[in-house]
């Protein structure tokens, strides 16, 4: 094979053991991942390292010979890996473990992923480039989930549609928009079922400035509270992507600004501010 | 044959050094080659070159390093020999000047071969007799100002060969330069095939990557897509890349309600796992030198929708085949073609295929091949036996001269011009 500039030049991977080892990502719809790792040595005994970034915990995945001077390992979907960002490294034995580059992220799968009504409980795992171009994946498992889908943002309200996977959606659901200044303020919003989705209605009229994040109550009030979140699909941080404009609403007491954004979680929230 | 190539910053990122080493790479297989940077800026390069490609630099501005050469008193004096018109030359200095004189004076290859304008000249001028002088212009000739041109005019008929990245900007050369026995040959840029299966066709998205500059008109993709909204709201489109024109576009996308529809993704690298997440590939510049995207999307499968700009898309898609080419600057023309595609699956499909199979004339080692066979024919001519010795003496020398008869033409113009206008 002829040797090119790119990051995946065979010179790069083979013999230069001052460049780190990196990894190919391949994700499955069901929130498996395939790690496939060039540029270690293929004797000795290496692992997968996950290292959690927010508590004392490591995932360790089996490295073994996927043939082409690659080590592979596989993060099926139905193992567990409590939400959060994971440090990826790979370790061999008696040696310390060495921070994984990132190579081709093949994340086509989990475009548009649609889990089917039936899923139980939904894990999602994304591959990512941090700052300093190592690789880190984003974790996310939840049972029940509330997937937002579009949103329409209108002059005197904001609509939500989205599904529930995990717990049954019924006619009696209801939305809350819980306020973050310390007042522990929930204020009720309408939902409407209709083919398996809900759409959620935030008239501004009823909000002051605050963060309010959105949580669904897919039975009503009895039922568990689900935080609404966008996350079953390629990527790890929505925020600057999924953008909504910021609309201006008159009040009685003064103008309000609005605005629905994605948090660091991919958790759904909308921002109410006086207007200046 | 010994190939050497004078590049810019070969340690930097950006177009023309990536597509320099994918030829110098695959060159290297059967030859010797060589990649002499004029700036090391950095330790390593960014994209390396194959480990057969030598890769050196003539002036080290490596700060808090010992070899570090910016505190010369030349590298502070402006250059002479490297053009000022040159849309880099605030970076060469009396120093890069002579480091580049005394390496073209001595460099021990067959084959020279410049990679922008203003190294064009130097080697046009300063190359020892003997080694096949080689230009390559990865721009065009319309993107030069006038003075540049004018500058080009008065070296490049010293080259043996200039090389365009489009059949159209040959023509320019041929037509507005007067380049006697220089043999002018559009060789495209070249594309590896990316290191992951092809789009399946099956994705409801629409990709588009580039810098977010006004020449790629994403404002019109932006308009467009609103018609494919309208008709089709199971598509998307997603724009990579990143620029200045991001905050309008992002206005334009509020104020078209589009902000379920059209994303903004910032920039990707590597770009190949992107486009193989979408099913078609819009470009709707007003201008392309090349069209690097379009083939990075047709590798990766996608049939690419793109307005029929100067130069390079016509020469790149085959229209109504493995792609569709639209109307420059027409929202109503951009948004047909695109749902032409989006509501007919079998011809989207067709277009994939196409378009894959297609894109195999840009690989490395075919556009690699058309090189080795230019450099093997221009050494013949010029380089082994005697008579092809004379002539390539002859021609330089009548270069020279009806170069500098073009300057001074030139030269008399422009005062013409402006006693005229005083």
């Amino acid at each position: 094979m002829m040797s090119l500039a790119t990051p995946h030049s065979e010179d790069q991977q083979a013999g230069k053991d001052t460049l780190p080892p990196r990894a190919d990502c391949v994700a499955d719809a069901a929130g498996g991942l395939t790690f496939d790792v060039t540029g270690i040595p293929e004797d000795g005994t290496h692992e997968l390292l996950l290292r959690s970034r927010d508590e004392d915990t490591d995932v360790r995945l089996p490295l073994t010979p996927a043939g082409g001077g690659r080590l592979r390992a596989a993060l099926p979907g139905s193992v567990e890996l409590p939400e959060g960002r994971w440090d990826v490294y790979a370790h061999t034995a008696g040696a310390e473990p060495r921070r994984l580059q990132p190579g081709l992220n093949d994340l086509r799968a989990l475009v548009d992923r649609d889990p089917g009504p039936g899923a139980e409980r939904i894990a999602v795992r994304i591959p990512y480039v941090t700052k300093h171009n190592n690789l880190t994946v984003r974790s996310w498992l939840r049972a029940p989930h509330a997937e937002a889908g579009e949103l329409h943002i209108g002059e005197g309200e904001l609509t939500v549609r989205g599904r529930v996977h995990g717990t049954p959606l019924t006619p009696s659901a209801h939305a809350e928009l819980r306020g973050r200044d310390g007042a522990e303020t929930v204020v009720e919003a309408e939902v409407t079922v209709e083919d398996g989705e809900f759409t959620l209605t935030v008239v501004y009229g009823t909000l002051t400035a605050d963060v309010w994040d959105l949580w669904l109550c897919p039975a009503g009030g009895s039922g568990p509270a689900v935080r609404v979140a966008r996350l079953l699909d390629d990527i790890a941080d929505k925020k600057p992507i999924f953008a909504y404009p910021r609309i201006r609403t008159e009040r009685a007491d003064g103008a309000l600004t609005v605005q629905a954004y994605y948090t660091a979680d991919n958790d759904l929230s909308v921002t109410v501010a006086n207007a200046s | 044959m010994h190939i050497s190539f004078l590049l810019h910053n070969g340690y930097g990122i950006g177009g023309t050094i990536r597509t320099t080493y994918n030829l110098a790479s695959t060159l290297a297989e059967q030859h010797d080659v060589e990649v002499v940077s004029v700036f090391r800026h950095r330790e390593e390069p960014v994209f390396a070159p194959s480990s057969k490609v030598r890769l050196r630099h003539l002036v080290d501005i490596r700060q808090n390093t010992p070899g570090y050469e910016g505190d010369d008193p030349d590298y502070r004096r402006p250059a002479k020999s490297f053009p000022s018109s040159e849309g880099r030359y605030q970076q060469y200095s009396a120093l890069t000047d002579r480091r580049i004189a005394e390496h073209l004076a001595t460099v021990e290859a067959d084959v020279v071969v410049g990679t922008r304008p203003g190294l064009n000249v130097q080697l046009a001028r300063q190359t020892r007799r003997g080694p096949v002088r080689v230009g390559q212009e990865h721009l065009t000739l319309d993107s030069h100002s006038a003075q540049l041109r004018q500058e080009l005019r008065g070296a490049y008929p010293r080259l043996d060969a200039l090389t365009t990245t489009t059949e159209a900007d040959a023509r320019a050369y041929r037509a507005k330069m007067r380049l006697p026995g220089v043999h002018v040959q559009a060789v495209a840029n070249s594309v590896p095939a990316p290191a992951l299966a092809p789009a399946d066709g099956s994705a409801k998205w629409v990709v588009a990557a580039g810098r977010l500059a006004p020449v790629k008109r994403y404002d019109l993709l932006i308009k467009a897509f609103d018609r494919v909204r309208a008709e089709r709201p199971d598509w998307r489109l997603r724009i990579y890349g990143g620029g200045k024109q991001k905050d309008k576009l992002r206005t334009l996308i509020d104020q078209l309600g589009l902000y379920n529809h059209v994303y903004l993704m910032g920039p990707a690298n590597p770009i190949e796992p992107e486009w193989a997440k979408g099913s078609i590939g819009a470009v709707t510049s007003s201008l392309e030198s090349f069209g690097m995207t379009i083939v990075e999307a047709m590798r990766c499968g996608l049939p690419v929708v793109s307005t029929n700009c100067p130069h390079g898309p016509g020469e790149i898609i085959d229209d109504g085949v493995d792609g569709r080419l639209v109307k420059v600057g027409s929202v109503p023309s951009i948004a047909s073609g695109l749902l032409e595609l989006i509501n007919n699956d079998d011809l989207r499909q067709r277009m994939a295929g196409a378009a894959l199979k297609d894109a195999e004339r840009f690989d490395p080692a075919r556009i690699a091949e058309r090189y080795e066979t230019l450099f093997s024919d221009l050494t013949a001519r010029g380089g082994g036996t005697t008579t092809g010795r004379m002539w390539g003496t002859l021609h330089r020398t009548r270069g020279a001269l009806l170069g500098s008869a073009y300057a001074v033409r030139d030269a008399g113009r422009s005062v013409l011009r402006k006693g005229h206008t005083a």
